[in-house]
């Protein structure tokens, strides 16, 4: 495939040369969805370093496997899915080496976070994009991993109930108990980070 | 309002309905409560604003990495991948398994082959020692494998040509 070619082919195209081992065309993959695999990844990892790792690492099991796309979904969908499952397998190696009883409870128990107050503010109304990005940074910093995965995989990856409950390996009764914990804590974060002003 | 007041069921309930998981005649009743009832339109109306705000967060995260940094380390893993690839394959446990058991197992057979030979061939010796004396005693015996019976003539000395015979002839 020429390089005139390649940023006209579409997704499709791509991937078919890519399969017969156009590494050309592979990198033009990579270039029109780099951003949306490494945002995925730093959603859920909250550092820079491991986003960049596991979002390159991604790209490399995709060229591996690359045979067993068999288009059902988009490319971009197929390779959100890779590096999910990448994070997903990191952050429980990060749970098992670290000591998680606080955690643990928390997420048991939902916190805090069910009995507060509604919170009534609409933090989109008056913040700038940029600041809003940072403001929710910082809340999806304090959530906890798995308070955390369910938000990402809900609200960026759209994934139904069930489907999260199978890449968290748990029920889907949990998946929706973290997911409200995750918002109201959100919500109170971004409150409370209003207030700070 | 405390949440402390609504129960954790209808709270997730009503999130439920914002996502859509509610099945039809639930979600026509939730939509009815949440019409007469203040305190779930505003726990829904909080959930909308949280889904709202973080809706757009990731198309804001850009690479911090120019793309032909980023890619130059993905081509360099990948060409080290497959020019490792058939040289570092590790072999999987069936085979390694398969290349020990296979000799072990030949080795087995042989040893097995051996030992019932050896076997044989001791009880054949007890059998002919006894075949010798009872020969040499004149004895007839007759064996009945399905009854299970054994007769057995005894006389002394003997009388018929058996005892000259070779004992090998008479249990073949």
């Amino acid at each position: 495939m020429s390089e005139a070619s390649l940023s006209s082919a579409d997704d499709k195209s791509l991937v078919s040369a890519a399969k017969a081992g156009d590494m050309f065309a592979f990198e033009e993959l990579v270039a029109r969805h780099r951003d949306k695999i490494y945002a995925r990844a730093y959603s859920m990892m909250r550092n820079e370093d491991e986003a960049l790792d596991l979002s390159q690492e991604a790209w490399v099991k995709a060229w591996q496997r690359l045979k067993q796309f068999q288009g059902e979904s988009s490319f971009g969908t197929w390779m959100t899915r890779i590096v999910i499952n990448l994070c997903l397998d990191q952050l429980r190696r990060h749970k098992r080496q670290r000591a998680e009883s606080i955690e643990a409870l928390d997420e048991e128990s939902g916190g805090v976070e069910r009995q507060m107050p509604v919170v009534t503010v609409n933090p989109t109304e008056r913040l700038e994009r940029a600041e809003l990005r940072q403001r929710i940074d910082q809340a999806l910093n304090q959530l906890s991993y798995a308070h955390r995965t369910a938000l990402v995989l809900h609200e960026f990856e759209h994934m139904e109930y069930k489907e999260i409950a199978k890449a968290m390996e748990c029920s889907i009764g949990t998946v929706m108990s973290r997911l409200f914990y995750a918002r109201r804590k959100m919500a109170v974060l971004l409150a409370d980070l209003r207030k700070s002003e | 309002m405390e949440m402390g007041d609504m129960k954790l069921e209808v709270q997730l309930k009503l999130q439920a309905y914002l996502d859509g998981e509610l099945p039809d005649g639930e979600a026509q009743e939730l939509a009815e409560y949440v019409a007469r009832d203040a305190d779930a339109r505003a726990l829904l109306t909080e959930l909308k604003h949280t889904r709202a705000a973080v809706a757009d967060y990731e198309a804001d995260i850009k690479l911090p990495e120019s793309r032909e940094f980023y890619w130059s380390k993905i081509r360099r893993e990948i060409q080290r991948l497959e020019s490792v690839e058939p040289a570092a394959k590790p072999a999987s446990l069936f085979l390694t398994l398969r290349r020990l058991l296979v000799p072990a197992g030949a080795l087995a057979v042989l040893a097995i082959g051996v030992l019932i030979t050896t076997q044989q061939i001791s009880s054949q010796k007890v059998l002919n020692a006894l075949e010798t004396e009872t020969a040499q005693a004149d004895v007839f015996t007759y064996r009945d494998y399905d009854s299970g019976t054994t007769l057995v003539w005894l006389s002394y000395p003997a009388e018929n040509s058996l005892a000259d015979f070779s004992p090998t002839d008479t249990y073949q």
